[in-house]
């Protein structure tokens, strides 16, 4: 066993420190406050929440967009990396692959806690009920509801397809550290993985497959969810090009939580050698990269609102970008597509001060693109219809920051019981590396 | 909030106490349902009502059709009075100084204070509102017999003592005018508001619209000129509205009169306007109509009535009759003459009916500094108010729905007033009982009324003319028509206008003494938008000279009287005035009505004057708490409203072109016509569905956050050329292609097979997709659980209630459909044309809702989509909506 992947083992296996203390701490406060709130929720009903007619959707659909798109962003990233056996991969793939998983999770309670009822959420699946109704194939909403469970079942499996070698390594670790129990947990995990070369074989073919089926779901994902707004009649939705936009617009925001996720874990994880200086470059000019695409989405967006739109949808579209609207809409510009564009210099992107701030910051620009879509799209409508602004609640505070704080406790947990970068990979590599070397 | 509104019915009260409020046969094949006629008072004076009851519980209120201040119409009041009837906050007790007493107590007390009065009754005092009601007129005025040295007050705070004096000086006796606007071809509005609400409202509004329908067909329309201060809901629509200071009144009354050569003028007056209006009006001739309504000097009234007379309009446009009140009189000099008895010590015992004197009498004038010099204080009434709550004695009083009595129309029509349902408060009493009581004959109610109709009637005939009163609603015909001679000396100048800003005192148009009511408190008032409250009207060159935006607080003094209030610029509001609802700022209203705005009776003149000049205004920097559902200004900028010219005609609705199959209409395909041309903007239809579909009240913080859940609003658009404003009501379109249904993902919202588009409580899920979806916005979503606020007596059983988190909407009344469906097919016949009325259809004044069967081409529905100023909202949406509307015509050159 090589003596690369150490650090990443005793990093899963090492008793937690301080810092991973206090994060446990503050985390699991948040999923308390999690917990009230949809407890809340649940007791009071949706009138807990700032929405009215016509705002019928604010933080719920808003948070749930956003998280979706980090999810997408998160395991297109990881996808990528396994499908061309990039470099890359071997450091942040596991890691973004986690990010991804929290995030849906996260984005998953969204489409059920937001509904009046929420208990009959299942009514969306088509079961042989008695009433012998079927749900309404034509709703987006329905497609919507296929598109979160895909998602949540391939992004599950992908991570943890990439996971069973390292979780054999850890029952391995663990058994002879004497650890039986522990060492049976994850022996379970690992599904009685012993490293044969049919094991090995089996496990490329299994991994490669589902990576090859999260690339269309991740395009699909973004664009019901952009379906749910397009498929209306509200005249700032009503856009064809607006899947193309939610899908491209969401890559800054996933690109730039995992960037600030690395820099953060590699320093508090001890994981420079293997998340190392040429990782790091590379992400901060994907995110940049994104960002540019983004760019190009947004130019786009105002060459078809204020030039090729006429009417209601052009009334719509300028409602959105000056007025109440305007903070929400140029703000998202400015984070989620202009700032990320510093990266483009190396001094810049090799410092943690930097890229930490800049990859939250494009994320929250991705979020103020959502709430601009949600609320300041609806500033405007057909009928002149007087509407009271929408003024989100604490109850919807707390569960943003509740579901973020799921995310942070997800993501601490895989941190500390489960390798956070994938130690087979970077045994390959140092392999593949020695073999080239006694070739020569 | 939900405890406020709850509507908690006596739970004593079961419903097989309350099978056989019977007096009249019952219109209705059900025993269950039934509907009996009867008659509420509005101001004094009487409105037609039937009283639809289920299980002997009355639920809702609708107009009776031979009455003829009702024409089968309602307004807010009516609609709302089977709210107040239900009030858990009404009073249930008999109190002495606040302490509930036993009847006997009261009755011990009632006899010590008769003995202790000197034989004459010096010392006695009556105070009681407005009234037209012919058996308590009779009851006063044998205790007046009684106790000679008695006196009766009344307090009127809507009182319009100029209308009085004005009258007196041009005929030397009071006068009734009333209009005729079916007959009437220029109306002249001096600051009257004869389409707004008040006791001849429904009858008005109605004749209007018939002459706009007759004008239309005739190709000619009648002319309505309205000069006023303050928008009124007939400024709205007049055809050329003049914004007017309340002290140019009386120089374009004069200049206007003078054109028309009216003879006798003291003087001459002058306004750009008044040449044009003056010609209308003379080329109208006896079709020709001066109105001068409340805050107009007694000169304007007078000008007003000359001006008629020079016109000839008596016999054609207007009609002239004795006032229908009984015993007319300066309400205000009244008032004033009991608090200056009561004052100087000689009032002795003070019986108050039905009056709320310490709120409604003008701070200035001292009532309730007065009330504690007397020595025996009574108070009868439905609340125990701020007038009760200063008396030694209060006594609950029924409800109009729980007491037999009688009443007057606008036009005098008397009608006798019989109890739709068992009194909801035990001990409650009737006001011609008290009455009797103190006669020394105790008499029910009933037996009073009866006594004075057998008087009126005779012996041998009192017995079917009774029944058959009972039965129809009317007890008689109309006050006969007078025609006084003018006085030769009628033009008596008023004084100089007043300076500076102006302060004007109104009725509020969505409250009268209701405050407690809260169907009413959440109306949005039609002209500003504002409910659960009020603001001071400002116009806004004045706001914009004080720096003031909407629901900013003011500081306003008028002579030293302070109150902070809201301030609303209000387009059309004349420079230099500002307008100061009456009615709010309720310290005792309960729950639903207290604290609601502020009490523009804290500013009113001793004199109960309705102008006051030398308003100051001083910001206060604070927001005040103002709930408006709409901003002051709402232009048409998107054009939702067409208007055309006369003989202009719009595209026929056509449908546009989809990609969702077409549903085929074999049977029956409902509709629903609305015109604009007809709408008046009253809000009867929004309060009628309320009523009628069991929707809930959301209270203030819930209706500030844009959660009202009204299935019918009225959206006003403003428009820069007359009419002023148009008023659309917007109900469910039930599209044929309705968008809200291809995106509900659990079918919850669908066709049903007569093109009702429905909604399935049962089914829905609260995704609130359907409202994103919906353009028109008609879809309301339960964000709180309101059943327990509705699940009461008043509940109509026929509309289910909905739970937490679904949506709800206009179903057409579908109940209503299915009930007449149900008639129909015990009968074994068809359903006939019009035998369906949705709630809002019933009661609108002007009958712009038609409601029917497209398929039938015979159908009223039907003829009115072939009209040509039928046009779908949003037709370019392709979402073929079944309701559609009649475009308004605008006036032609009328300058």
């Amino acid at each position: 066993m090589s003596t690369s992947t150490a650090p990443v083992v005793a990093a899963a296996l090492r008793p937690g420190g301080w810092g991973f203390g206090v994060g446990i701490l503050l985390s699991l406060a948040g999923v308390a406050v999690l917990g009230a709130a949809i407890a809340a929720l649940l007791v009071l009903g949706v009138g807990v929440w700032g929405n009215n007619i016509p705002f019928v959707w604010g933080f719920d659909l808003i948070a749930y967009a956003w998280w979706i798109g980090i999810a997408n962003a998160a395991s297109l990233f990881a996808a990528v990396l396994v499908l061309r056996r990039h470099n890359l991969r071997t450091a942040v793939n596991r890691f973004a692959e986690a990010v991804a998983l929290a995030a849906v999770l996260a984005a998953a309670l969204y489409p059920i806690l937001h509904l009046g009822r929420p208990w009959l959420f299942y009514w969306t699946i088509p079961y042989p009920a008695t009433t012998g109704l079927w749900p309404q194939f034509g709703s987006p909403l329905v497609w919507d509801f296929w598109g979160i469970m895909a998602h949540v079942v391939v992004t599950s499996l992908f991570w943890f397809i990439g996971l069973i070698p390292d979780l054999a390594t850890l029952r391995d670790r663990a058994a002879t550290q004497g650890r039986r129990r522990l060492a049976r947990a994850y022996g379970l995990a690992a599904l009685g993985w012993r490293g044969s070369v049919v094991h090995w074989h089996r496990h490329q073919a299994a991994y490669r497959l589902v990576a090859a089926l999260v690339l269309p779901l991740l395009l699909s994902a973004q664009t019901v969810v952009a379906l749910e707004f397009a498929a209306t009649l509200v005249p700032a939705w009503h856009e064809a090009r607006l899947p193309v936009h939610l899908v491209v617009t969401g890559l800054p925001a996933g690109l730039g939580v995992v960037l600030a996720m690395a820099a953060v874990l590699r320093r508090a994880l001890s994981l420079e050698r293997i998340i190392d200086a040429v990782d790091m470059d590379l992400l901060a000019r994907l995110l940049a990269c994104a960002a540019l695409a983004s760019g190009a989405a947004y130019v786009h967006e105002l060459v078809n609102g204020l030039l090729i739109a006429d009417g209601a949808p052009r009334e719509a579209f300028l409602a959105r970008i000056s007025g109440a609207g305007a903070l929400s809409y140029w703000g998202a510009v400015v984070l989620g597509a202009l700032l990320p564009q510093v990266l483009w210099r190396r001094d810049l992107r090799m410092k943690d001060w930097v890229v930490i701030p800049v990859g939250m910051l494009a994320a929250a620009g991705v979020w103020l693109d959502r709430w601009s879509l949600l609320v300041g799209g609806l500033l405007r409508d057909h009928l002149p219809v007087h509407a009271v602004p929408y003024v989100p609640t604490p109850a919807e505070w707390a569960l943003l920051g509740g579901s973020a704080a799921l995310f942070a406790l997800v993501l601490l947990l895989f941190g500390r019981v489960i390798p956070v970068v994938a130690m087979f990979e970077i045994r390959h590599e140092e392999t593949e590396a020695q073999a080239l070397e006694e070739q020569r | 909030m939900s405890a406020s509104v709850a509507l908690a019915a006596a739970g004593c009260d079961g419903p097989e106490e309350h099978g056989h409020p019977l007096h009249a046969r019952a219109r209705g094949t059900e025993q269950e349902a039934a509907s009996y006629a009867s008659v509420l008072d509005l101001e004094g004076l009487g409105r037609g009502v039937l009283v639809r009851t289920r299980g002997g519980h009355a639920v809702k209120i609708e107009g009776n059709p031979q009455h003829p201040a009702s024409l089968g119409a309602t307004d807010i009041f009516a609609e709302a009075a089977v709210l107040s009837l239900h009030d858990p906050e009404r009073s249930q007790r008999i109190r002495h100084d606040g302490a509930p007493q036993m009847p006997r107590q009261l009755n011990a007390a009632l006899a010590a204070a008769r003995d202790a009065l000197p034989p004459d009754g010096a010392g006695l005092r009556l105070l009681t509102g407005p009234l037209a009601s012919p058996t308590l007129a009779r009851l006063i005025g044998e205790v007046l017999n009684l106790y000679p040295g008695a006196r009766w007050h009344r307090c009127d705070p809507l009182a319009d003592d100029a209308a009085l004096d004005g009258s007196l000086a041009a005929f030397g006796r009071p006068v009734a005018v009333l209009p005729d606007l079916a007959r009437a071809r220029a109306v002249l509005c001096l600051g009257a508001d004869p389409l707004g609400p008040g006791p001849a409202q429904l009858r008005q509004a109605r004749d209007w619209s018939v002459a706009r329908r007759n004008g239309r067909a005739a190709g000619a329309l009648p002319h309505l000129f309205v000069a006023e201060a303050s928008p009124s809901l007939t400024g709205a629509r007049a055809d050329r509205r003049i914004p007017l200071h309340p002290a140019e009144a009386e120089s374009f009354a004069r200049a206007v009169a003078a054109t028309l050569g009216v003879p006798g003028l003291a003087s001459s007056g002058s306004h750009a306007a008044a040449a044009g209006v003056a010609e209308a009006l003379r080329s109208a001739g006896q079709a020709g109509l001066v109105l001068a309504g409340r805050g107009q000097s007694p000169a304007v009234h007078a000008l007003a009535h000359a001006m008629n007379h020079t016109l000839g309009a008596a016999g054609t446009a207007l009609r002239l009759t004795a006032p229908p009140m009984a015993r007319p009189e300066r309400m205000t000099a009244s008032l004033a003459a009991l608090v200056a008895d009561m004052v100087a010590g000689q009032v002795t015992h003070l019986l108050i009916l039905g009056s709320n004197p310490v709120q409604e009498a003008p701070a200035a004038l001292g009532f309730a500094d007065a009330l504690r010099r007397v020595g025996v204080t009574l108070h009868a009434g439905l609340w125990f108010d701020e007038t009760a709550q200063r008396c030694h004695w209060h006594v609950p009083l029924r409800h109009p729905l729980e007491a037999w009595g009688d009443s007057r129309a606008f036009d005098g029509t008397p009608a006798i007033r019989q109890p739709v349902t068992r009194p909801l408060v035990e001990v409650a009493y009737e006001e011609a009982s008290l009455l009797s009581a103190l006669l020394g004959t105790p008499l029910t109610a009933r037996a009073a009324v009866t006594a004075t109709w057998r008087d009126v009637w005779g012996e041998e005939s009192f017995e079917s003319r009774w029944a058959e009163a009972l039965e129809t609603g009317t007890a008689g015909g109309p006050a006969p028509a007078i025609a006084p001679p003018l006085d030769p000396g009628w033009d008596r100048p008023g004084r100089p206008p007043s300076t500076g800003l102006t302060a004007i005192f109104a009725p509020d148009p969505g409250l009268r003494e209701d405050a407690q009511n809260a169907w009413l408190q959440e109306m949005p008032r039609p002209m500003t938008g504002i409910a659960w409250g009020n603001a001071a009207l400002f116009d806004p060159q004045t706001a914009e000279r004080l720096a003031l935006s909407p629901g900013d607080e003011v500081e306003l003094i008028l002579d030293g009287r302070r109150v902070l209030a809201a301030c609303w610029p209000t387009p059309g509001q004349a420079p230099g005035c500002v307008t100061l609802p009456l009615g709010g700022g309720r310290a005792a209203a309960g729950a639903v009505g207290s604290e609601r705005g502020f009490d523009a009776n804290l500013l009113r003149p001793a004199d109960g004057a309705w102008l006051a000049g030398g308003l100051e205004v001083r910001p206060t920097g604070r927001r005040a708490a103002l709930v408006a559902t709409a901003p002051p200004h709402r232009p048409d900028g998107s054009g939702a409203v067409p208007r055309l010219r006369a003989g202009e005609e719009l595209p026929p609705i056509t449908p546009q072109a989809s990609l969702h199959p077409s549903w085929p209409q074999p049977g029956r395909a409902w509709a629903m016509v609305i015109d604009v041309d007809a709408c008046i903007g009253c809000n009867a239809c929004a309060v009628a569905c309320q009523a009628e579909n069991n929707v809930p009240v959301v209270g203030p913080a819930e209706l500030a956050r844009g959660r009202g859940m009204h299935w019918l609003r009225i959206d006003r658009h403003d428009h820069p050329q007359a009419p002023a404003a148009s008023f659309q009501p917007v109900p469910c379109m039930h599209c044929e292609k309705a968008p809200c249904e291809p995106v509900c993902p659990v079918n919850a919202t669908v066709h049903d097979n007569e093109g009702l588009n429905v909604m399935v409580h049962a089914r829905c899920i609260g995704t609130r997709t359907c409202s994103n979806n919906c353009p028109y916005k008609v879809r309301r979503f339960n964000w709180n659980d309101h059943r327990p606020s509705l699940d009461t007596a008043r509940r109509n059983v026929e509309v289910p209630l909905r739970p937490r988190g679904v949506m709800e909407k206009c179903t057409y009344c579908s109940h209503r459909i299915s009930a007449a469906r149900s008639a129909a097919a015990v009968e074994g016949r068809a359903l006939r044309d019009g035998e369906i009325e949705t709630a809002c259809q019933r009661a609108c004044p002007t009958q712009a809702i038609t409601f029917g069967d497209l398929n039938a081409d015979d159908s009223a529905v039907a003829a009115q989509r072939r009209d040509g100023r039928s046009y779908a909202l949003l037709e370019h949406l392709g979402t073929r909506p079944r309701t559609t509307y009649l475009a308004p015509v605008v006036p032609g050159d009328t300058t």
